[in-house]
């Protein structure tokens, strides 16, 4: 109750990790991680393949456990937080899942129906109301009966994103949401990433790799590498900021502080070639 | 419901510590069924997928085990010149025995490995996590009505199954191979007993039977790894699993009643 | 949306209903709950001393055709005699008053169904009548002699004198067993009485006359035909020139081997016990079937 960070719950950080630690596999993921994002802003997380940008996400939702450390959303430590409370609290996340994660036994309606039903009792009129505008933001009222297998990659990121954000949530958080777009798909989602930003104000965090489309929609990057941010800062600086990590990340060269080699023993030695070791 | 087996390469231990977690998933199951209460909606849609879906395949194959079975016992039965008996033996042998187990292997095949593809693949596309981002216990949600389903399923389809039966053997005995109508009847009432037979025989048994094979299904979609391979697997697992179940534990029940 | 839902809500529906029917019909139908079914017909008494294994809803057949079916079997208090209520259809009203009511069994081991065989009154059987004439079941063991006894009594045609000869022990011995020669049947067995005086079993033989020249020094033996098959009388011939006449008693007998003795050689290879079934042939009664309800 003295909790300085939950007595000042509209501070400028809308979530704050404090030196998580997560082993998985005894494979260290997280090493004594700091991360503050900004509310109301757009925040994209980069890092190379296997950095745990999606388990990372699922702390902040509190689907996995971390090892040690604290994360902080609106105040609460989602550690701390009891089934209940932390069903609460998802209900204020929106998350959009890399692919989509419709739910295959309802037509598109129903799907973005499904958490007001689940979580409401309001009239059937009402809810009808609130699904159809939220299709009407993400373009797709026309599509409102159409099962998720009829829909392309595109229109089921769009299908899920209109569920994300049925509830009006305060945050949002993205897993990978240009994968698989063709251009035409990538920038309808990146339009609805913006669009929601500015207009309701949603905090927004992006786990991507398309650099191109994070400079034109995040207003910070987080570059995560061996369990720790590397780098941070806006999209244009950071880009220049001369770091290895930065350099090969933003400059695309195939080896540098990311390793093209997986870590092995001495290829001359694997070859057979024992004198050669020696 | 990240659950995961401990690595092993022994068969004992593995299959040891996959009872021991199907134990463990009952347990939870349990604990969320007043949960999904509110899901009533969700347990009668499954009802449907698991048991009026189910209800063609498990008439015909009642209708032709007592057609079969009465055959088989006229012919036997001819030699001691006792064939008004087999009425009876055909009540007997399907309230105590095939009814409850041909169900329930059927209701495994039927029912049981769609529970399982349908879990492995919801789990596959990220389903159960969206349902726990959208605050929605997938537990609740998603498992519990399942087993319920299969829980009411399996003694009604027992039911039908067991009448289905009857009425073959009905039909292949008294109207095709001349027993009398009366004796039929009159045999098979006089040793039927509601108490040993219907109750403890077709309802219990296949309560036990529907229990089982719905918690398999369940677990298994639940914990095999989300790929299209683990789902297959996971797929045949159920249903040599629920097998093995159900005769083990028909065996054990029968010994329990008798 | 609701839609959909609402065919699943009835079709779900109509699942739990079948499933409620199927159990309904198999608890009251097919099970001992199954009341007797009341067609138009109307209802006969029988009284039987012994029913056998008569069960309700058995058949009643008039010259093997069936015609109605036990309603109920109950033992009146105090009575030694089975009160049988038959259910007849209407439509044959016309059954004699003195018809007799048998209790026959299909088969060996088949059920038992209730024959009436008309008599010759004019008067008909009314509703809640009695049939006064039964002819109870008949045992297993008879059935059995039938069977195994290998042909069966001799027809008797040209009438039969009778021979007296004494056993002490005719094991189920019963009136009727044949009395066979070179395995042959020649008679019957006519009774089997306990002799006062001398503490044996007095059996007469009844012979056919055609069989009038056996030698008065044959002797009678009580065989058993198969293990567990009935009790016949063997008559093994003599030298003597002189024939057996009405009333003459055979003086060499040899007793029946008794089963336990059977066995008692079978599996102990051992001498006899003297462990004795009460002596008399009942101990082979087959027991009812119990626990119908």
């Amino acid at each position: 109750m003295t909790d300085p960070v939950r007595a000042t719950p509209d501070d400028s950080t809308l979530v704050r990790i404090r030196g998580l630690t997560t082993v998985l596999n005894g494979k260290t993921i997280f090493d004594a991680l700091d991360l503050d994002i900004p509310r109301g802003k757009v925040t994209a997380i980069m890092g190379p393949s296997g950095t745990g940008k999606t388990t990372l996400l699922k702390h902040i939702t509190g689907q996995m456990r971390a090892d040690a450390g604290e994360i902080r959303v609106n105040g609460q430590n989602v550690a701390n937080l009891s089934r209940d409370e932390l069903y609460k609290l998802r209900e204020g996340i929106g998350y959009l899942f890399q692919n989509s994660a419709l739910l295959t036994d309802f037509d598109v309606f129903e799907n973005v129906a499904f958490p007001l039903r689940q979580h409401t009792k309001l009239p059937e009129v009402l809810i009808r109301n609130l699904v159809l505008l939220k299709l009407q933001a993400v373009g797709l009222r026309g599509a409102a009966r159409l099962m998720p297998n009829e829909l392309s990659g595109g229109m089921a990121r769009r299908v899920a994103l209109a569920r994300a954000i049925v509830f009006d949530p305060m945050l949002i958080l993205y897993d990978e949401p240009f994968v698989g777009l063709d251009p035409v798909a990538l920038n309808q989602v990146l339009k609805l990433i913006r669009t929601l930003n500015q207009t309701l104000g949603i905090t927004s965090v992006l786990v991507a790799h398309e650099l191109e489309a994070i400079k034109q929609v995040a207003d910070h990057v987080f570059l995560i590498a061996n369990g720790k941010v590397v780098a941070q800062g806006d999209p244009k600086t950071i880009a220049n900021d001369g770091s290895p990590w930065t350099r090969q990340f933003f400059g695309g060269e195939a080896d540098g502080p990311v390793p093209f080699q997986y870590p092995a023993g001495n290829l001359a030695q694997a070859l057979g070639f024992t004198g050669a070791a020696k | 419901m990240n659950v995961r087996a401990p690595h092993s390469n022994n068969v004992v231990v593995q299959s040891l510590t996959q009872i021991g977690l199907c134990g463990l998933f009952l347990l939870t199951l349990l604990a969320s069924v007043p949960r999904s209460f509110r899901y009533a909606c969700e347990t009668l849609r499954q009802l449907w997928f698991v048991g009026a879906m189910s209800l063609a395949i498990i008439m015909v194959c009642g209708l032709f085990i007592g057609m079969v079975l009465m055959l088989q016992l006229y012919n036997v039965l001819s030699i001691f010149g006792s064939t008004s008996a087999s009425g009876m033996v055909v009540a007997l042998a399907v309230y105590r025995e095939l009814g409850p187990v041909v169900t329930a292997l059927l209701f495994a095949g039927r029912a049981g490995t769609s529970i399982t593809a349908e879990i492995g693949l919801m789990r596959a596309t990220d389903q159960i996590d969206a349902m726990e981002m959208m605050a929605v216990d997938p537990i609740a949600y998603v498992a519990t009505p399942r087993f319920l389903a299969g829980l009411i399923a399996m003694p009604l389809l027992c039911c039908v199954f067991c009448a289905m039966a009857i009425f073959g053997g009905h039909l292949v005995g008294v109207t095709w191979l001349g027993i009398d109508n009366g004796t039929f009847w009159s045999n098979m009432t006089a040793v039927v007993v509601v108490h040993t037979d219907i109750v403890n025989g077709v309802l219990f048994k296949s309560l036990v039977f529907g229990a089982v094979v719905s918690l398999i299904a369940v677990f298994q979609g639940f914990t095999t790894p989300p790929t299209s391979e683990g789902v297959a697997y996971a797929t045949t697992r159920t249903v040599v699993a629920s097998s093995i179940a159900i005769l083990a534990l028909d065996f054990v029940l029968t010994a329990f009643l008798m | 949306m609701s839609q959909p839902r609402s065919s699943y809500a009835v079709g779900t529906g109509l699942f739990i209903v079948l499933g409620f029917a199927a159990l309904a019909y198999l608890a009251t139908q097919t099970s001992s709950v199954a009341n007797v079914h009341q067609g138009a017909s109307y209802t006969v008494d029988a009284h039987f001393a012994n029913i056998g294994q008569l069960k309700e809803r058995a058949p009643v057949k008039i010259a093997g055709v069936r015609v109605g079916q036990v309603q109920s079997i109950t033992l009146q208090p105090g009575q030694e005699v089975a009160d049988v209520k038959l259910a007849i259809d209407k439509s044959y009203d016309k059954i004699p008053l003195d018809s007799v009511a048998t209790i026959f069994t299909s088969g060996l081991l088949g059920d038992q169904y209730i024959g009436i065989q008309y008599g010759s009154s004019k008067k008909a059987v009314a509703d809640g009548g009695t049939l006064a004439l039964t002819k109870p079941a008949q045992q297993l063991e008879e059935m059995i002699g039938k069977f195994f006894g290998a042909g069966g009594t001799a027809d008797n045609l040209g009438g039969t004198y009778a021979v007296k000869a004494n056993f002490t022990n005719v094991g189920t011995l019963s009136v009727g067993a044949p009395v066979k020669m070179a395995g042959v049947p020649i008679g019957s067995v006519q009774s089997v009485v306990a002799d006062p005086v001398k503490l044996d079993a007095e059996v007469t033989l009844a012979i056919d006359k055609r069989y009038n020249a056996i030698p008065d020094d044959s002797s009678a033996a009580v065989f058993t035909s198969g293990l567990i098959g009935s009790q016949y009388v063997a008559i093994q011939p003599g030298g003597s020139p002189d024939a057996l006449k009405n009333g003459d008693e055979m003086v060499l007998t040899q007793s029946a081997m008794q089963l336990e003795d059977l066995i008692g050689k079978f599996l102990v290879n051992g001498s006899p016990s003297d462990k004795k079934d009460a002596g008399d042939g009942k101990s082979s009664d087959t027991p009812a079937p119990t626990g119908k309800h």
